[in-house]
């Protein structure tokens, strides 16, 4: 097994980076994949928070990477996914503990025994960043509906393709079709059409999403829930499946809807 | 024995001039001096002095990702050949000519302005991508893009500007004085247009779709924006 390694990354903070790690760790895990997730956002460690494992961390990526722990022992195995396993970071350093080439070199140890390596960026495009992007041949950028988000992705997009590495698919995050029906919040369109790479997926924003992180608990436990069903959709997608968007999502109007407005267009063009 | 590299200080930052020799022995050149001065480097931005070599794409990465363990960021390359302008423009990098002029970009008062750069300096650069965020595209003579220009790139001409697509970034044509210089895109929606010492911007909160290919020009004194079809007939 050679596991894909894919890091989670955005330029802006607070975009839902480190929630995404953690649905797709467990929707992958849950659709039978072998997943190690990693923190690589050191000094300020939360994606072991979503899990709920904070209780739970003997070693972290510093130890691992200056040789006081096996990669077996550092690995948390998650307390309700079958084969999802933590590395987290160190909450007491700084992103100066960890390199590059430190991050490229515990990928390999790691890879072997895994479907998929899937890495927790931090904020910002300095040296955390460029830890978290060192091992990975995938990248997924995350956004929210809004300039501020985008912008940022298309930085982070900018030095990615400089360096050669343009395997990026874009997760829109926090998605709120109706505010993006009226014009009040970007479209799915508005964003593509900026950025210029393929669509990953679509979260809608919902309060079943916090609730599951103050929980500990990540929702895509939660299938039956729309944004349960994203992640799960976003992970078959990531292993290869052809899954349609949920047009709710997409923001396109359903039939009715369609119906609607040609009714009101016929309305305006009779006056 | 001639060293492979050389690191000076300048007010802008630091500038490392690459010899003409094997570029892997200037690599670890470069890499014994930032081990042993690194920590005093740490943060700064470099000019690559690369005159008397070409440079491959994988080349300036190479030099790129050496700088970046030491936290240095490698802002602009000097050069004069096409092949390194094209590996360096390539990459996002700025390009700077090797007798740069000596002008700010910024719009300075007119007297103190250049004559227009002829022949050499007046070539232009086609970039062909998406010029994103944080990007900068720069060159004496024309810049011309095909693809979109996103808002926080940025675009400076000594001559005219051309985008076959969205214009959302900021562009400034004619950078060393020349008024005649024009701005056209297929979508002209710029965050700020330039030419010369003039600067517009669209105004606040007005909502402008451009329907179609548009330039920008100076006239009278100002910048102004018209369908290419009115511009076109005009001559």
């Amino acid at each position: 097994m050679t596991a894909r390694i894919i890091t989670i990354t955005s330029g802006k903070g607070g975009v839902g980076k480190t929630t995404t790690v953690a649905n797709l760790g467990v929707a992958l895990a849950r659709a039978g994949q072998r997943v190690v997730v990693i923190d690589s956002d050191i000094g300020l460690r939360n994606l072991d928070i979503l899990l709920g494992l904070q209780n739970r961390i003997i070693y972290d990526v510093v130890d691992l990477v200056e040789g006081r722990c096996r990669p077996r022992q550092a690995l948390i195995r998650d307390r309700v996914a079958p084969e999802l396993y933590l590395l987290p970071a160190a909450q007491s350093r700084d992103k100066s503990a960890v390199g590059p080439a430190d991050m490229v070199r515990i990928c390999d140890q790691l890879r072997a025994e895994c479907d998929f390596i899937l890495i927790d960026s931090p904020a910002g495009i300095e040296l955390g960043f460029r830890n978290a992007i060192a091992p990975a041949n995938e990248f997924i950028l995350v956004t929210t509906p809004e300039y501020a988000a985008l912008q940022d992705v298309d930085r982070v997009l900018g030095i990615l393709e400089a360096e050669g590495r343009d395997s990026a698919r874009l997760l829109i995050n926090r998605m709120r079709p109706d505010l993006a029906r009226r014009g009040q919040s970007l479209s799915v369109a508005q964003l593509l059409d900026v950025l210029n790479i393929d669509l990953l997926g679509i979260v809608p924003e919902s309060e079943e999403v916090i609730a599951a992180n103050v929980r500990g608990v990540p929702v895509a436990h939660e299938v039956e829930t729309l944004p349960g069903r994203a992640y799960a959709n976003i992970a078959r997608r990531l292993m290869g499946e052809d899954v349609p968007f949920i047009a709710l999502l997409e923001g396109k109007p359903t039939f009715w809807q369609r119906i609607g407005l040609r009714s009101r267009a016929r309305e305006q063009n009779a006056r | 024995m001639e060293r492979a590299i050389q690191i000076k200080g300048t007010r802008e930052g630091l500038t490392i001039t690459l010899g003409s020799g094997d570029l892997a022995d200037a690599l670890g050149d470069l890499g014994r001096q930032l081990r042993l001065q690194g920590a005093f480097f740490r943060g700064g931005a470099v000019a690559l002095q690369a005159v008397a070599r070409s440079l491959t794409i994988e080349d300036i990465v190479a030099v790129r990702d050496l700088l970046a363990e030491y936290d240095m960021t490698l802002r602009s390359i000097v050069a004069n050949n096409d092949a390194t302008r094209q590996a360096a423009t390539a990459l996002g990098i700025q390009v700077v000519e090797v007798e740069p002029p000596r002008q700010a970009v910024r719009p300075a008062p007119v007297e103190e302005r250049e004559p227009a750069p002829t022949g050499d300096a007046m070539r232009g650069v086609l970039v062909k991508r998406v010029v994103r965020s944080g990007q900068t595209v720069r060159h004496t003579g024309h810049v011309v893009v095909i693809g979109d220009v996103n808002v926080g790139a940025e675009l400076f001409a000594g001559g005219d500007i051309v985008v076959w697509g969205r214009l959302r970034g900021l562009a400034h044509a004619g950078c060393y004085g020349d008024e005649t210089a024009v701005v056209c895109a297929l979508e002209l929606s710029p965050q700020q247009l330039r030419i010369a010492q003039r600067v517009a911007r669209p105004s606040e909160g007005a909502t402008r779709s451009p329907t179609g290919p548009e330039v920008a020009r100076i006239v009278d004194g100002a910048i102004v924006v018209e369908p290419w079809d009115q511009a076109r007939r005009k001559g």
